[in-house]
């Protein structure tokens, strides 16, 4: 099925488009259902997810199904094509797209259709059953496919695959170059727990002691299970329209005011080891900034994609937030908590919340600009960065509270 | 007898990596038009596209510069767990991403001198020769 690309940033396209709904399945109460598995347990699937999302989304909005002309549908791991998707939702969308899957790219390409009069209001929709359908990220079934980062394949015969190895070896080489104990990084994980221990949906809410981190067990040594993110089935919904629209409806819009991209060329082991995408996120970090008209400095809080601890730290680095190597001690000393400098991943992450491929960090944005996050809210929070890094692009995204 | 392995890529260019192997020689392709060299295998230079590649003798020489050691089974039972990898950078440069032979964690150190070594290996395509890293030399005169 051919996929919609991300059309390039560029000013004109700034805040031309902004959420007005949001929805999201239950996070929490669904992974304890498919970890007890109670009689007449059922697995969720991705009509079943993708359906209760947009519902919530579209009661969130104030909009009927009438409203929706456009659709766009994201699924990492399979799903309907839009138009089965359209009629199981019971929309008639003029304009409906398949469009990509992890969180970034998604958006921008609904922003510029919006802009140019494609179509008026998007539902977005992403779903996912990783945990359903027993996902596992590496491993000999993780086959050589087209487009895919050769790091993913091609190490076999060395018995070297999986994401979370990516995350190891970047880890390791930064202990070496910043003499970082494991137990420093414990501070990271403790952090997005503490965050998700005040958000109801969040997966894991005990809070966690560094005792804890460290007792638990390794994956991929140095990491430990509590460094790596929470593979985990679920959607998310966002509605999307134009700012006009956008003001006779009842919540803040939260308008998309920048993106960018950046690809690791080559030397892909160098720039993930040694260099943690860093040059990837000051070139895509600069096109999105530029793009909304605005400072990293007046960026309020920052929800980073959390694949693993060390990478939330990458990212925090790797923008230019504060200098490599000083994320740790960051992060320890309060700066990412949400009274501190920049608050980050306030609703509990991947890491703690829910691995929903960067589409809940956007939803979390949502909640902040909107000044509806509860114990969670950063005060006056009015500009705000979204980041999708993986181990060979940067896709920050930001995002800026509109008026109604 | 051959360690059993996962399988290898092959193919065009992945089949001349490991004939050089089999060989005991440690080859990467070298472009002729920019000068650099390209790991993994490529069809074109990954830095100018050129498909002016020539496989270059390599020293062998390098150092660790990262390492993880798998405590899950990725591959159902094919390799002993814990499982050693290590990132080696060649003295000609480029990465390279192996296994310790004669050494392990915990005493895989940042830093250290390797020097690349041929172990017997089988996969589901047959037997290859696989290029893992022993303890080498410390640099004479500064690295």
């Amino acid at each position: 099925m051919p996929q919609a690309i991300m059309p390039p940033p560029s000013p004109g396209l700034s805040r031309k488009a902004a959420i007005v709904g949001i929805g999201e399945t239950d996070y929490h109460t669904d992974y304890q259902a498919a970890r007890s598995r109670a009689p007449g347990y059922e697995a969720p699937s991705v009509e079943s997810l993708s359906l209760a999302a947009f519902e919530r989304a579209l009661a969130d909005s104030g909009l009927s199904r009438a409203d929706i002309d456009g659709l766009s549908v994201s699924f990492t791991f399979g799903g309907p094509p839009p138009m089965e998707m359209a009629a199981l939702l019971e929309i008639e969308p003029g304009f409906a797209i398949a469009n990509g899957n992890i969180m970034a790219g998604p958006l921008p390409v609904v922003c510029a259709a919006i802009a140019e009069g494609k179509a008026r209001t998007v539902a977005m929709i992403f779903a996912v059953a990783s945990r359903s359908i027993g996902k596992q990220f590496g491993g000999a079934s993780d086959a050589m496919a087209e487009g895919m980062p050769a790091s993913y394949y091609y190490f076999h015969p060395w018995g070297w695959s999986s994401q979370a190895a990516h995350w190891a070896l970047m880890f390791s080489h930064y202990q070496a170059t910043y003499n970082v104990r494991e137990e420093d990084l414990a501070a990271v994980a403790m952090q997005v727990r503490r965050h998700a221990s005040a958000t109801p949906q969040a997966v894991m809410q005990t809070p966690m002691t560094s005792t804890d981190y460290m007792a638990s067990r390794y994956i991929v040594r140095p990491l430990h299970l509590f460094d790596i993110c929470l593979v985990n089935d679920g959607a998310v919904c966002l509605i999307v329209t134009t700012p006009e629209r956008a003001r006779d409806l009842p919540h803040a819009p939260v308008e998309v005011a920048g993106w960018g991209e950046a690809k690791i060329r080559n030397r892909k082991l160098d720039t993930m080891v040694r260099q943690r995408l860093r040059p990837q996120m000051q070139e895509a970090g600069g096109q999105a900034l530029d793009m909304a008209g605005v400072a990293l400095a007046d960026i309020q809080l920052f929800e980073g994609y959390d694949a693993s601890t060390i990478h939330l730290i990458n990212q925090i680095e790797g923008f230019g937030f504060v200098e490599p190597g000083a994320g740790i001690d960051f992060c320890k000393d309060g700066g990412m908590a949400v009274d501190g400098r920049l608050p980050t991943n306030t609703g509990g992450g991947n890491l703690s919340g829910s691995y929903m491929q960067g589409w809940s960090q956007v939803a979390n944005v949502v909640r902040q600009l909107r000044h509806e996050a509860g114990a969670q809210q950063v005060a006056d929070a009015r500009l705000a960065m979204t980041s999708l890094v993986q181990t060979d692009q940067a896709h920050p995204l930001i995002f800026a509270r509109g008026e109604n | 007898m051959p360690e059993r392995r996962p399988d290898r890529a092959l193919g065009p260019g992945h089949n001349d990596f490991w004939q050089w192997c089999a060989a005991s020689e440690l080859r990467l392709q070298r472009c002729a038009t920019c000068g650099e060299l390209s790991w993994p295998v490529v069809a074109t230079c990954e830095f100018c596209g050129s498909t002016d590649l020539a496989w270059e003798h390599m020293s062998g020489r390098g150092r660790v510069i990262a390492w993880t050691t798998f405590e899950r089974d990725y591959y159902a039972g094919t390799l002993p767990i814990p499982w050693d990898t290590i990132l080696v950078e060649l003295a000609e440069g480029p990465l390279f991403l192996s296994n310790p032979k004669g050494f392990s964690w915990p005493d895989i150190t940042i830093g250290m001198p390797v020097q690349v070594a041929f172990v017997d290996c089988e996969d589901s395509a047959g037997p290859f020769r696989l290029p893992v890293f022993e303890r080498g030399q410390e640099a004479q005169g500064g690295d």
